[in-house]
């Protein structure tokens, strides 16, 4: 392909001066030196890495991504079939950030990066047209996300998911891995329960509001519900804003910066209130983002309001260890292992509490290996980038297989359903759960 | 090539006017004392700098005069039969300690330096160099066999502590590998080419160290097991244990009947039909660095093991006997055969059985003295009195031993009777490539001079 | 099905998926650790032994050097193609082969990484010494290449003392084995002699590695110092008053500022020094050692020692001097880091030479290092797009290793020379020195195609490098 060829030659060799070019990026979000420049290419994110990992192949490691950043900036690397190949690999993950020395935020590196193949790289039109239904039209839309889940609902219990699976059909389209890790939708949507306030039981201890989520409230409104009993068992009054919309994670992840900021904007002006104590989430993808909104928003005028935003934003996992839970009624006496989600521990430094928590329940909690290496999950990854994502995820049950956990624990719903896949996979019946829905047991 | 009168002529006297007389030792009376297994030398080299034998050795090239390099003459027993030597070029004259920086923990010395020379100055200091090598050895002699003894165990071979070298090729090129730091990765690590090499790389005209501080303070325990595999057994939940002792050496019955103070018995009396063995008991001693405090601890770990615990003076009589064991045992029999064995731990029973069994086979009885949680072995042959075992037997036995070990294991015979020599290979196998071995010695001995005919790979 | 370019037969030999041949991707095997940089023609992963062979054997046939490469961590440009050719990229070379706790050993493919290899000996109660600060992400075969070190070398020694056999391929092809899996092998010691080559004497493709106990206990202590000179005292105290600690690691007063502003691990912002001291082993032997220690550093004018007392409070420490590099890489975009070594009594004025280097360069140079074995770190900042600053930057390195060889120390401890430091091995070393090392190489590697224009210097750069500063060289 030609548009991949360097337009610089690679062969100068034994230089120590970079050479800056014409740059290939243009426009908003560009990728600056200041963010990119940090890393010393020392390596020590590479095992750290998933996809490197896998692959071994230094353009699908972190400092291989920020290497080709580089390039494309100097001009010596177009962003062609080959730059997008590698960004798109990335799982956005983080893990990288928790190895680094030099505190690169490669988070932001790669996002910019695909905001950047956004604006100037054509996708093949099938391509672009899903992405831009999925991302521009459906995601952040409440009553898209709603039709399209009734779509979905409509696929699995009329009879022709059965039919599908049993006639081979999904194979054959290649779509039967995909298929698998769709979740099932629920009956009834939390939409509805925007805009309610649910009292706390006992003496009041803090006032919080609920973010619902967008792809929460069509498939996981029970973890919802689960949360907000929880909560409010704990002393804590549980608003769910109206007015509030979808995080804007998977927009900004895809290079949909315009879309996040959109979002952004909508749930900083529904729920940036004096009254609630924090603003708390139970995905964790979504917390990264909402925590991010400074960063997001960073040439908006208001931009100061979006750093008051992230500021309180909490995990779930992270507000009730820090509020400290009462006495639970009952105790669970299992054997569990908690797998970290990477926006938890990788994108927010959260990695104690969730594992205090489910100690404080009674469990006995043992550490699977690598437990903070992303699952192959990671947002809508597993649908895009399908064969690398069973590959990260066989490895994940294998670290799964050392422990004799009987329940595995996580704290983000992505996760959920890629480690219920992968238990399916090796035809295992370990439960997998939230940390919520184990809480929600004892209370 | 003989020495005849007028060859040896011709030799002293290109060395003379090259070294000046003084350096060059002619008279065969003194020539005795550096008789290589009872053959004198054409003529003797004293060089007093690593020039002299860097010019020396490009004449002995010229020539094809074969060279062997001579420290304290402790070792020359181990090698094949060597050609008559025409040239013994000896490091007695360079026999400085070059620096020595106790705040450094280095010393550097040159290769004539005695090893207790060497020791005795670092322990004004209250430093441990820990080279173990008979009485006379010299630096550059103990690094050339690679020597080793009990302290192995918690420093490791020469090679672990060695820091530098400086030597002269066979076509006399000075060459030197590392430096006076203890940690050095400028370059190829010549040190480790030039130990073990037995003089057939370069001779050796310097070495530095890095020294270690000397244990204020140490006690020893001796534990004793009924059989060499209960013994074994200990040692592999020693090795898993937290402690780490100065030495770890197993001494069989019979080669503790060499430390006793009293004659020792026949070695007859071991054989199958003597009476004694099963009354004797295998020997683990452990010897620990350690204040009262830890003392106490592995008095307490150890208690179930242990039958003495000794310190101070019968401490050190007691290691002072197991350094003298091959000298007491050679006084005795002078026919004895050594072994030097190294092998992975978990053979080490195994390699005791073979050796008894071989041994027996081939009229003698088999002692071993070694560091147990190493793998490394002297393993000696002991000829039975009544009926002394000819010379083809001490070929006969090597065979059959080393036929009996993994070939992951090593059995250099180190010392047996000259004549026995000729029967077979006194080296026998290693893992190692023997055609790069080959190709190292022809770069940098391209005359093949040193130590002619002596080494493993010609 | 393969074509008769050399790409295709490349395939043929490892696999459709195991080559890169496309400059997209070769622009990412030109760099490694360090500043050094350089594109391969191919880059290709071998997944055997025999296939390293056979691609050896087709690279001689063509002509093609070989450049071996594990995890790009390196320091010194040891795995930069200087001039083309393969790049064999070890990536998927990582199996451990076999643990083998009654013998104390392990062996390994050279892809391993070195901190796996601790993480599956730990349930056994063992871990693999060496620990290079890239432990994470670096290869078991870049630690033989490189002999590398570690913190922990004070006490523990570096690779070469831990390995005991290699399998390894040779330039024709031919699979050699050195050494084994006892602890010596009778003839030449060519394990030890093969370690630290920097892949320009063979390809090692199964390495046999003694693994070690881990301790029953550990003690990490800080102390501080209001001046470097009395730090220094304090290292010669320990190492000479028979306590061997198992790490001594020194951070320079401006340094500590850098890493506390970042990291917090509690080192005072107005020290001009302070020293982290690990001690491991019995547990009553290292209480003991930590007092001792304790006095040892008071004595020698510690203004205070504090002792970690659990092991979040050790781990804090330790943060502090394992980020350090990176918390430096939070000031300057680039920075240099250098590996002399000198001998542990002249470390005050080896400090004092550096900081007056700095100032004559106009440069920022902080001080990391292994105090206890005097392998020093300095660490110069700078921006790699100003050539200018770049150029000063590399000479006050060299200033700073030619001050070190003028102790009697050396250019590097445990980074390797590569072909960042060739030409300083003509003033480390005589003519007829390097000579025997090329003489040696040639044993192995006759023509140069493996790791070409690495570690030894061409007679004719050392010709060029004599300065009047090197009128010794001959």
């Amino acid at each position: 392909m030609s548009s991949d060829t360097p337009t610089a030659g690679a062969a100068g060799h034994d230089r120590h001066v970079l050479e800056m070019g014409e740059s290939h990026f243009a426009g908003p979000d560009r990728p600056s030196w200041d963010l990119y420049a940090t890393c010393v290419h020392c390596g020590l994110c590479l095992n750290h890495c998933p996809t490197y990992r896998a692959l071994g192949m230094e353009m699908d490691s972190p400092r291989g991504r920020i290497y080709q950043v580089l390039q494309v900036d100097a001009g010596r690397l177009p962003i062609g079939d080959s730059f997008v190949t590698h960004i798109d690999r990335c799982l956005d993950c983080r893990a990288c950030e928790t190895a680094c020395p030099s505190g690169v935020q490669y988070g932001h590196i790669v996002e910019r990066a695909r905001a950047q193949i956004e604006q100037h790289y054509k996708r093949p039109w099938p391509a672009r047209l899903v992405r831009s239904i999925f991302f521009r039209h459906v995601l952040g839309n409440p009553v898209r996300v709603a039709t399209t889940a009734r779509l979905l609902r409509l696929y699995q219990r009329s009879g022709a998911q059965r039919l599908a699976r049993a006639s081979g059909l999904l194979r054959l389209l290649g779509m039967s891995e995909v298929e698998a890790l769709q979740p099932t939708i629920d009956d009834h949507f939390f939409f509805d329960q925007i805009g309610k306030v649910f009292p706390a039981e006992g003496e009041l201890r803090a006032r919080v509001a609920l973010h619902a989520g967008c792809i929460a409230s069509v498939a996981f409104s029970a973890l919802n519900h689960a949360t907000i009993r929880v909560l409010t068992k704990n002393g804590v009054e549980v608003w769910v804003p109206p007015g509030q919309n979808c995080c804007g994670a998977l927009q900004a992840h895809a290079g949909f910066r315009e879309e996040a900021r959109r979002l952004a904007r909508e749930n900083i002006a529904a729920m940036l209130d004096d009254r609630f104590d924090a603003i708390v989430t139970n995905a964790a993808g979504c917390g990264s983002t909402l925590k991010d909104y400074g960063d997001l928003l960073h040439e908006d005028a208001r931009h100061e309001r979006a750093e008051a935003f992230a500021g309180k934003v909490k995990d779930v996992t992270e507000f009730l260890q820090h509020l400290g839970l009462r006495q639970p009624t009952r105790t669970l006496n299992l054997k569990a292992a908690y797998q970290d989600p990477c926006h938890l521990a990788h994108g927010q430094r959260v990695r104690s509490e969730p594992r205090d928590l489910l100690r404080r329940i009674g469990l006995k909690l043992e550490e699977m290996p690598n437990a903070d290496q992303c699952c192959g999950s990671a947002g809508s990854y597993n649908v895009t980038q399908n064969e690398l994502s069973m590959k990260i995820l066989d490895a994940k049950m294998k670290d799964i297989a050392t422990t004799s956990a009987e329940l595995i624990v996580t704290a983000n719903v992505g996760c959920m359903l890629q480690l219920r896949a992968g238990m399916k996979r090796i035809g295992r019946l370990t439960p997998v759960k939230h940390v919520v829905e184990v809480l929600d047991e004892c209370y | 090539m003989s020495s005849t009168t007028a060859t040896r002529n011709a030799i002293a006297s290109r060395f003379e006017g090259l070294l000046g007389s003084a350096c060059v030792v002619s008279e065969p009376a003194s020539l005795e004392r550096y008789a290589i297994e009872g053959s004198v030398p054409g003529a003797v080299l004293l060089p007093e700098d690593a020039e002299q034998i860097a010019s020396a050795l490009r004449i002995a090239g010229e020539e094809r005069w074969p060279v062997v390099p001579f420290g304290g003459g402790t070792h020359q027993h181990i090698g094949r039969v060597a050609e008559d030597a025409d040239v013994v070029l000896s490091t007695e004259r360079m026999n400085t300690i070059a620096a020595y920086d106790p705040g450094d923990l280095t010393i550097a010395l040159a290769a004539g330096a005695t090893v207790a020379q060497a020791r005795a100055a670092c322990a004004q200091h209250r430093q441990l160099l820990p080279i173990e090598a008979g009485a006379g050895s010299t630096i550059g002699g103990a690094m050339a066999v690679a020597a080793t003894g009990p302290l192995q165990c918690a420093f490791g071979g020469i090679r672990e502590f060695c820091i530098g070298v400086t030597f002269v090729t066979g076509d006399g090129l000075p060459g030197r590998g590392g430096g006076r730091v203890v940690k050095n990765v400028a370059g190829y690590d010549l040190m480790k080419l030039m130990i073990g090499s037995h003089g057939s790389l370069g001779v050796i005209t310097s070495a530095n160290f890095k020294l270690f501080p000397m244990p204020p303070v140490t006690a020893t325990f001796l534990c004793e097991f009924d059989s060499a595999a209960a013994l074994f057994r200990f040692r592999d939940s020693l090795v898993k244990s937290p402690m780490s002792p100065l030495c770890a050496e197993v001494i069989s019955p019979a080669a503790a009947e060499y430390l006793k103070e009293s004659e020792p018995r026949d070695p007859d009396s071991w054989s199958p039909n003597g009476a004694l063995a099963p009354q004797t008991p295998w020997l683990l001693a452990l010897r620990f660095a350690a204040s009262d405090r830890v003392l106490a601890r592995l008095r307490h770990d150890l208690a179930s093991f242990t039958s003495q615990e000794i310190r101070a003076h019968d401490e050190n009589r007691f290691w002072g006997a197991v350094s003298q064991l091959e000298k007491h045992v050679l006084a005795r029999h002078p026919n004895a055969m050594f072994f030097q064995v190294s092998l992975p731990i978990s053979e080490s029973a195994a390699m005791i059985e073979a050796a008894e069994a071989s041994a027996t086979n081939f009229n003698f009885v088999a002692g071993v003295v070694g560091r147990a949680t190493v793998g490394s072995f002297t393993v000696v042959f002991l000829p039975l009195a009544i009926d002394p075992p000819a010379v083809t037997q001490f070929a006969g036995a090597a065979s059959d031993f080393r036929s009996r070990l993994s070939r992951a294991a090593s059995a250099v015979v180190v010392r047996c009777p000259r004549e026995a020599k000729h029967h077979f290979d006194i080296w026998g196998s290693t893992p190692t490539d023997i055609e790069l071995m080959r190709k190292i010695k022809r770069a940098l001995d391209p005359y093949s001079i040193l130590n002619r005919g002596r080494f493993f790979v010609e | 099905m393969f074509s008769r370019s050399i790409p295709g037969k490349l395939r043929k030999i490892v696999g459709r998926d195991a080559v890169l041949d496309r400059p997209a991707d070769l622009m990412l095997y030109e760099y490694d650790g360090s500043l050094a940089r350089g594109a391969p023609q191919y880059v290709v992963f071998p997944q055997s032994t025999e296939q390293v062979s056979e691609l050896v054997k087709f690279a001689a046939r063509e002509g093609l050097s070989i450049v071996p490469r594990g995890a790009g961590t390196g320091l010194s440009g040891g795995s930069i193609a200087r001039n083309g050719g393969i790049v064999l990229a070890f990536a998927r070379m990582n199996r451990i082969l076999e643990i083998d706790v009654p013998n104390l050993r392990a062996t390994v493919q050279p892809g391993v990484v070195n901190l796996e290899l601790s993480n599956a000996l730990a349930p056994h109660g063992f871990y693999f010494a060496p620990d290079p600060s890239s432990q994470k992400a670096c290869t078991i075969g870049g630690n033989v290449a490189e002999n590398s070190g570690g913190p922990h070398t004070l006490a523990y020694g570096v690779t070469v003392n831990h390995v005991t056999g290699l399998e390894v391929v040779l330039p024709d092809g031919r699979i050699a084995q050195l050494g084994g899996n006892a602890g010596s092998a009778a003839g030449y010691d060519l394990t030890g002699f093969f370690v630290g080559s920097e892949g320009t004497l063979g390809i090692a493709t199964a390495i046999t590695v003694k693994i070690t106990r881990l301790p029953e206990s550990v003690a990490t202590l800080l102390a501080i110092y209001d001046n470097v000179q009395n730090a220094a005292e304090s290292v010669v105290a320990l190492t000479s008053a028979g306590i061997t600690p198992a790490a001594i690691e020194m951070l320079d007063g401006w340094t500590l500022r850098a890493v506390e502003a970042s990291v917090h691990a509690g080192y005072p912002l107005d020290s001009a020094a302070v020293l982290l001291i690990e001690v491991e082993g019995l547990r009553e032997m290292v209480e003991e050692h930590a007092e001792a220690i304790q006095a040892l550093c008071r004595k020698s004018g510690a203004r205070e020692v504090r002792v970690a007392r659990d092991e979040t409070e050790r781990q804090l420490l330790w943060k502090g001097r394992k980020t350090a590099f990176g918390a430096i890489g939070r000031i300057s975009h680039s920075y240099y880091v250098q590996d002399g070594v000198i001998p542990r009594t002249r470390i005050p004025e080896t400090l004092a030479k550096i900081e007056e280097i700095g100032r004559k360069y106009s440069l920022t140079i902080g001080n990391i290092f292994h105090a206890g074995d005097g392998n020093l770190h300095p660490l110069i900042l700078f921006d790699s797009r100003d050539a200018d600053q770049t150029q000063r930057t590399l000479d006050a390195g060299r200033e700073i290793l030619e001050f070190c060889i003028s102790v009697g120390g050396s250019i590097t401890g445990e980074h390797g020379v590569g072909m960042e430091k060739q030409d300083l091995m003509c003033s480390l070393f005589t003519d007829s020195e390097r000579e025997i090392m090329l003489r040696l190489r040639q044993c192995f590697n006759p023509n140069s195609l493996l790791n070409p224009e690495k570690m030894l210097p061409s007679p004719r750069l050392c010709r060029e490098a004599v300065s009047p500063g090197h009128a010794s060289l001959g």
